[in-house]
Formats: C-alpha cells, sequence, structure tokens
C-alpha cells in the first residue's frame, strides 16, 4: 500500500526554518539529531525511526490544526516522514531536522487544504472594531489580556476559540495559524501560499480581529 | 497619516506596529494616541495577547494510536524499501 507521494519536485517550495522549532531541550540527554540524521542518511532505519519519534508531536499538532482533523493529520504525518526519508540524501544540514521535516508536512497540508476546498470563501470575517464618523473607538473595551494569558485555558475558552478558528474563511485561518500559532515568517508564508505580503499582513490581521472579538466575547459572556 | 490620529487610522496599522515595522515617526504618533486614549491601549493589549491565548487553545497531542500506526507504518516502508 504506497499512498501517493508527490516528488519532491512537485512540493511548493520549501520554507525556510520556521522560528523556535524547539529541539534545544532534547540534546542534553540524547543523541543529537545531527547524529541521528548522519546514521539515517548511511541507511540505519532505527535512527530515521527516532527522528520521527522526537518531531512527531510538533508536526502532527501543525497538521491537526491546519486540518482541522486528527484523520487527515496522520495520513499527512506519514506522507511528510516518508517524504523526507525519501529526501534525506539531498537534505545538507543547513536547517535543522525538526524544521525540516515541519516544512515539508505544512507542504502536504497546504496541499491537501488545496484539494479539498470545494468552494472558495469570500466573505470577511467578523470582529472588526466600530467607530464613529470621526474614528473613534466607540466599543466598550475590556482588557483581559493578563487573565488570559497568565491562567491555565478555561475550557469553554478554548471551545470557543476552537469554534472562531472554525468559522474564519479559510485562507484567513491558514494565514493566521502559520503566523501566530506555528510562528512561520512572510516570507515563509508567501513561499508556501502565493500570496503577496500586503494580502497576508491584511488577511492576518482581519483574523486577529477575529480571533480576539471571540475571545472579547468570551470574557463579556462571563462577567454577565 | 496628514491629519491628526484617530482610534480607526491607529488601530489599522497594528499588524506592522506589533512587528515593529512602522517608521519611527509613525510609531510615535501611534504610541502619543494610545497613551492618551484608554480603548485604543486596551484593544492594543488583547490584540497582542490573542495569539499566545490561541496557541494555547490549540495546542494538539499526538494520539497514542496514530503515533502506533504512524511507527508501523514508517517501519513497513523503510523494510521493504531496503529489501527491494
Ligand atoms: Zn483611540
Amino acid at each position: 500500500m504506497v499512498p501517493s507521494v508527490p516528488t519532491p519536485a512537485a512540493l511548493p517550495k520549501a520554507l525556510d526554518a520556521p522560528t523556535g522549532s524547539g529541539d534545544g531541550a532534547r540534546a542534553v540527554t540524547t543523541v543529537e539529531d545531527s547524529v541521528l540524521l548522519v546514521r539515517a542518511q548511511a541507511g540505519d532505519v532505527s535512527a530515521f525511526e527516532q527522528l520521527v519519534e522526537r518531531h512527531q508531536q510538533k508536526v502532527f499538532a501543525m497538521a491537526s490544526r491546519m486540518l482541522r482533523s486528527d484523520d487527515d493529520a496522520a495520513e499527512v504525518v506519514q506522507e511528510a516522514f516518508l517524504a523526507a526519508y525519501r529526501k534525506l540524501p539531498e537534505f545538507r544540514g543547513e536547517s535543522a531536522f525538526g524544521s525540516w521535516v515541519y516544512r515539508i508536512t505544512a507542504n502536504f497540508a497546504l496541499m491537501r487544504l488545496r484539494h479539498r476546498k470545494v468552494s472558495l470563501t469570500v466573505e470577511e470575517p467578523d470582529g472588526a472594531p466600530n467607530f464613529n464618523e470621526r474614528g473613534s473607538l466607540i466599543d466598550d473595551v475590556a482588557d483581559w489580556s493578563r487573565d488570559a494569558e497568565e491562567q491555565t485555558l478555561d475550557a469553554e475558552l478554548r471551545k470557543a476559540i476552537d469554534g472562531a478558528t472554525a468559522k474564519l474563511p479559510e485562507d484567513h485561518r491558514q494565514v493566521f495559524l502559520l503566523r501566530d500559532v506555528e510562528g512561520l515568517s512572510y516570507e515563509e508564508i508567501a513561499q508556501v501560499t502565493g500570496d503577496s505580503l500586503a494580502a497576508i499582513k491584511s488577511r492576518l490581521h482581519r483574523a486577529r480581529l477575529a480571533m480576539r472579538a471571540a475571545i472579547d466575547q468570551f470574557y463579556a459572556e462571563r462577567a454577565g | 497619516m496628514s491629519e491628526s490620529s484617530t482610534c480607526q487610522s491607529c488601530l489599522a496599522l497594528l499588524v506592522d506596529y506589533v512587528d515593529g515595522q512602522l517608521p519611527d515617526d509613525v510609531r510615535a504618533k501611534l504610541e502619543s494616541h494610545f497613551h492618551d486614549c484608554q480603548p485604543c491601549e486596551d484593544f492594543l493589549a488583547t490584540y497582542r495577547a490573542t495569539a499566545s491565548v490561541c496557541r494555547k487553545a490549540l495546542e494538539r497531542t499526538i494520539p497514542e494510536s496514530v503515533a502506533a500506526k504512524l511507527h508501523a507504518f514508517i517501519r513497513d516502508e523503510l523494510c521493504n524499501k531496503s529489501k527491494a
């Protein structure tokens, strides 16, 4: 049973390393990724398996957020690790293995989203602030930032955020996740989405406004 | 921003502002507005907090069964390949 994996040439242009791919902490107690990588490149299957084990959590989390489905994420992660294995001879170690496989997974997830896309959503997300004719903000603005950032997250708030993410138009959702959750740079996002910097920033802003409004509504309702 | 800064004109620039990408004079104008405008200051604080709160809310853990299937898949593919 061989899944259809695009050849490296068919992959969208690779991203550069995302910021903070978080491989540092493990290196203290275990063999470095770079050592495992050399072994894997020499044909050591168990070395590659260890690399998979180390990075599966991070890439699965990203794929699951992007695709909003654990089943699809599981398939994409399999495809991505397999593609990474097949491309091992090409990997020159300019970036960490973790960020490399992360980029491959992001590319696969986006390709799957493109195939899945049935209708193009054109509507704008809600959540823009309201102004009067002089341009003054007329919404009641409560500052819940400290509360939200310091406390462990309320299950209801988690649900509200999840629901608000689902409601974002697909192109806005992708940009928001890639930038604010996955931590990619604008250049990296432009490479995978093929959009202009201006379009990316505009979608990001609208998506943030919608997400901010959802959290705001949660706190307003709770304050009752 | 030739005319005086309004909440609307300031909040429209938040993406570049939080990235630290605005020219100094524009940034100074925004900060002076935020300093004198409590609603905007609160809006800014919550706008900034949104990403980190969402990161927490959207954490995902790979289910044991998915990890197990992944390992079986990888082993299968790799061993078949090395035999082929
Ligand atoms: Zn204001």
